[in-house]
């Protein structure tokens, strides 16, 4: 492997390699947090292990690092391959996933040692927000590049959310770090405008491409329906661009910032359920195919997860509810539902389903890949079960006038609960990184059975047709 | 519709920058920066603080606004847009693991801080928050700083009047056990200094007072009530040693209500938004029946018994209506005569409030602040306890 390789399929496979290696990595900063709120002097006391210090490398190692590497590797797979193409320079994308790998780093390593810029999702302090910015321009470039010299005439809908999501990012982090002169309350809202851009237009569209790209594929049929996804892609960018209040509702901002705020969450339920609509129903009649891929087993876990996560944040969105969850550890439960139910199951889904296609090796051991699923299924439904649990116990006692201090004790069963729970994930990791090395050492079975390749655009943009069975 | 490159690159790149500039620009040109009442700068001490507190990720557990439904710590005033105007970066924060800190400044003294950076459970046994023993005591110097001014200038208000009564107390504690003791009990109004604790000290209330003294106390007063737990290396006044009260006694009423209110100027916090009152009542049991050796639950002067406490088969009967003359008694501020017979409180320059002298409420430092909801006389610490 060279530095600045120029194989085919080789900057897809490194990304999703780093993916992996990230998300073994930042799970243990959330253990290491998980176990400090159960046993704050388990660790000792070492500044650099300190909870508020490790927690911000635990989230963005996770979002920037395991989510954003692996969805964007399993991109640089899918557009090349939808387009009929190959990718417009797999040095450039190399030299990309280095700078990306830098910026992970860095950002850790800044943290633990505590430059930071405080703003929650948007910690990175100027030089690495640069850094990033950089590559996600270098990474569109490439990425239209390839889309312009494409052989397929009609763009799938996968292309549009990751072309577009690398430029909205762009955008958006480029404002981020260049308008540094705000105060106050100001300040807040745009920088949850940013930090709702990062859930809303960087990591669920990336996480939306690969679903729309493996479902079909695995279940072997086309799209159920062009215009869904039409409606599903437009509504997206509309409503979730308008959201980032909602992370204020409590707070003295403008009212009419927070009834936009809310009333676009509701609204986006638009375009989830589009979203899910479309997905299931081309897998009608077609779920049986989940125990036999296990990629499409993870993507399709990760499509109720968005379900779930979505319908309750609409829900949260609202005053009425918000008033009991805000501030507490419903707010931790439905981030770890989304990020790592939605967006994590996915991104190891594209992990399974496209490395074997980048580098032609069979995934090492498809039982590992089980077992890793099971594990972080159970670790994910239990975190969303005892955190949200967490945070009623804490809402409703400080509705009815109970200080935190006499709650807090209360707290510490869920903590103990969450601290093992987050075991099973982090071995889940664990197993995913022993199970790409090896996969990519060639050390799985030797012939993977071929499947023909297959159209996955519906039926009714192709050919005029009503799709299969509607 | 089909969909080409520039369709969804072009087209979503400006309903995005649509978005922005409705939601991101046009609040910001629009919103007004104006600073509101208790807004100030911060000094170049409280500015570094501010940024070990970056550092350090405080702003993940601690949020910086209060709002209309808290009743916790700081809810004495409900956050608003002018309050911010100087943060860069904003603090608001999104999780309140640990208490908000928007009016922290002045609720406690900087010895307290110190103690609980050290370990914080020290002073409070349940926290789960990390100890920053690691922080340089330059950097712990900055952060009590910081800490001491959230709140603006109702903070201000309140360090003032922490170090104002902290000097009287310091001065009190210098001249000895017993002399400091005085000093505290006459600062505790005289119907709670007479009173006995209501409540008998059951075994049960015992129980339940000493699962507070253990949550609550313990850090700061110790495992034998004498004053030396872990925290007191930290601080000055030390706490109080409650073995000996076994000398010079205290009743229910005055252990509660110093309990309720702390002890403004020493590191002894208020526990009144956070234990109800019977859990006051059962700890102040378990205090003076455990280091105090005595309790003065249920004795005499008592009133109706509770219908909850066990059947006292000493208890007096009902008195006999036709036997009560003396009129109905209400609170001396509305009787001066009985506040100026009973000596009233100690105010600046040794004088007393009587029935001439105006409320604290109309006079005294507070008189410029902000809000004046908390005004206090000066202490006065020569004077002897009447
Ligand atoms: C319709 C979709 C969604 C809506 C309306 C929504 C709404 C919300 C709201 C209102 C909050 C703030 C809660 C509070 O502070 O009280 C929140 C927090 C959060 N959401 Fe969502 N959500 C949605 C989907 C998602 C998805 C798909 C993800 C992940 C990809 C996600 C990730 C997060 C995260 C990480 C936070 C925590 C932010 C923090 O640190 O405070 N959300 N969401
Ligand atoms: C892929 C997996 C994971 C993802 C995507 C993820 C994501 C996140 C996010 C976005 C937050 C911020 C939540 C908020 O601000 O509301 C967070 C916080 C946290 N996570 Fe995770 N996480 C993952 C795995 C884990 C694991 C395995 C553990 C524990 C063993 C863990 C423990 C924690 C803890 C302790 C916090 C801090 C919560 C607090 O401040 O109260 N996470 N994580």
């Amino acid at each position: 492997m060279r530095f600045l390789d120029d194989q085919p399929g080789s900057a897809a496979r490194n990304w999703l390699l780093s993916g992996a290696v990230w998300m073994s990595t930042g799970v243990l900063f959330g253990l290491l947090a998980a176990i400090e709120m159960a046993a704050p002097d388990f660790l000792g006391g070492y500044r650099a292990l300190v909870f508020g210090r490790l927690r911000p490398s635990h989230f963005n190692t996770i979002i920037f690092g395991f989510l954003s590497m692996s969805l964007i590797g399993a991109g640089l797979h899918y557009v090349p391959h939808l387009c009929a193409t190959r990718l417009y320079s797999d040095k450039l994308a190399n030299a990309a996933m280095w700078l990306w790998n830098l910026v992970v780093l860095s950002g850790i390593v800044t943290f633990l040692l505590g430059y930071t810029s405080a703003h929650e999702y948007g910690e990175y302090i100027w030089p690495i927000d640069i850094l990033a910015v950089i590559t996600l321009l270098l990474l569109a470039y490439v990425v239209f590049r390839t889309i312009a010299r494409r052989e397929e005439p009609l763009i799938y809908v996968s292309i549009w959310y990751f072309g577009a999501a690398l430029l909205w990012t762009a955008v958006t982090w480029a404002f981020m770090g260049g308008t540094g002169a705000r105060y106050g309350l100001n300040d807040a809202v745009w920088t949850w405008f940013f930090g709702h851009n990062i859930f809303g237009l960087w990591v669920t569209p990336l996480a939306l491409a690969v679903a729309y790209y493996v479902i079909p594929r695995e279940a072997r049929t086309p799209l159920y329906s062009h215009t869904l996804s039409l409606i599903a892609f437009w509504a997206l960018i509309t409503f979730y661009s308008h959201t980032g209040t909602h992370h204020l509702l409590q707070a003295p901002v403008p009212a009419w910032q927070k009834v936009i705020a809310s009333i676009d969450s509701v609204m986006l339920l638009i375009s989830v359920y589009a979203f899910c609509a479309n997905v299931w129903l081309t897998l009608r009649g077609r779920l049986w195919r989940v125990e036999q891929s296990i990629a499409l087993k993870f993507v399709f876990a990760g499509t109720i997860w968005f379900f779930i996560v979505s319908t309750q944040g609409s829900a949260q969105s609202l005053m009425g509810l918000q008033r009991l969850t805000h501030f507490t550890n419903w707010t931790v439960g439905h981030a770890h539902i989304g990020l790592l139910g939605f967006a994590g199951f996915i991104a190891s889904g594209a992990i399974y389903g496209i490395l074997p296609q980048v580098t032609g090796k069979p995934i090492y051991s498809a039982a590992l890949a089980n077992f890793q699923y099971w594990l972080m299924l159970l670790g994910t439904g239990g975190f969303a079960i005892v955190l949200t649990i967490a945070g009623l116990v804490q809402g409703s006692a400080w509705l009815n006038g109970e200080a935190l201090y006499r709650v807090l004790p209360e707290l510490g069963v869920y903590m103990v609960a969450r601290a093992v729970l987050g075991t099973f994930v982090v071995v889940a990791a664990e197993i995913q990184l022993w199970n790409v090395t090896l996969t990519l050492l060639g050390r799985g079975p030797k012939r993977e059975p071929l499947e023909p390749a297959i159209s996955l655009f519906d039926q009714q943009l192709v050919e005029g047709q009503e799709p299969e069975g509607a | 519709m089909q969909m080409t490159e520039r369709a969804f690159a072009i087209g979503s790149l400006l309903i995005l920058l649509a978005a922005g500039v409705g939601v991101g620009f046009i609040p910001a040109w629009t919103t007004e920066q104006k600073p509101s009442d208790i807004a100030r700068r911060r000094t170049p001490l409280e500015a570094r603080g501010r940024q070990v507190y970056i550092q350090n990720g405080c702003t993940y557990c601690h949020t910086q606004y209060i709002r209309p439904q808290d009743w916790d710590h700081g809810a004495v005033r409900v956050a608003q847009q002018g309050d911010y105007v100087f943060d860069r970066p904003h603090l608001l924060g999104s999780e309140r693991t640990g208490p908000d800190l928007s009016q922290e400044g002045g609720l406690r003294t900087d010895d307290w801080h110190r103690a609980h950076f050290m370990n914080p459970r020290f002073t409070r046994p349940a926290s789960i928050m990390p100890q920053f023993r690691f922080l340089t005591d330059g950097e712990i110097t900055a952060l009590i700083a910081y800490v001491q001014s959230l709140g603006g200038k109702m903070a201000d208000a309140r360090v003032t009047r922490q170090k104002m009564w902290h000097k009287a107390l310091a001065a009190a504690f210098a001249r000895g056990t017993d002399a400091n003791f005085a000093y505290l009990h006459s600062l505790v109004p005289e119907q709670w200094r007479t009173m006995p604790n209501p409540y008998p000290p059951t075994p049960e209330a015992l129980a339940r007072g000493r699962f507070i003294y253990e949550q609550s106390c313990i850090g700061c007063h110790g495992n034998f009530g004498d004053g030396n737990g872990p925290a007191a290396r930290w601080l000055y006044p030390k706490p109080a040693n409650f073995t000996a009260l076994r000398r010079i006694g205290a009743s229910g009423g005055l252990l509660y209500y110093q309990i309720m209110n702390g002890i403004t100027g020493s590191s002894m916090p208020y526990f009144k938004t956070e234990l109800e009152s019977e859990k006051i009542w059962d700890v102040s049991n378990y205090i003076a029946v455990s280091f105090i050796g005595r309790s003065d639950g249920n004795t005499a002067p008592r009133g109706a018994d509770a219908a909850l406490e066990p059947v006292d088969p000493h208890a007096p009967p009902p008195p006999a209506p036709e036997s009560v003359t003396a009129p109905p008694l209400t609170s001396p501020a509305l009787q001066p005569e009985v506040n100026a017979a009973r000596g009233g409180m100690p105010m600046p320059g040794g004088g007393r409030q009587g029935a001439s002298s105006p409320t604290p409420a109309q006079t005294g430092p507070a008189q410029t602040l902000p809000s004046p909801r908390h005004a206090h006389p000066r202490p006065a610490p020569e004077r002897r306890r009447p």
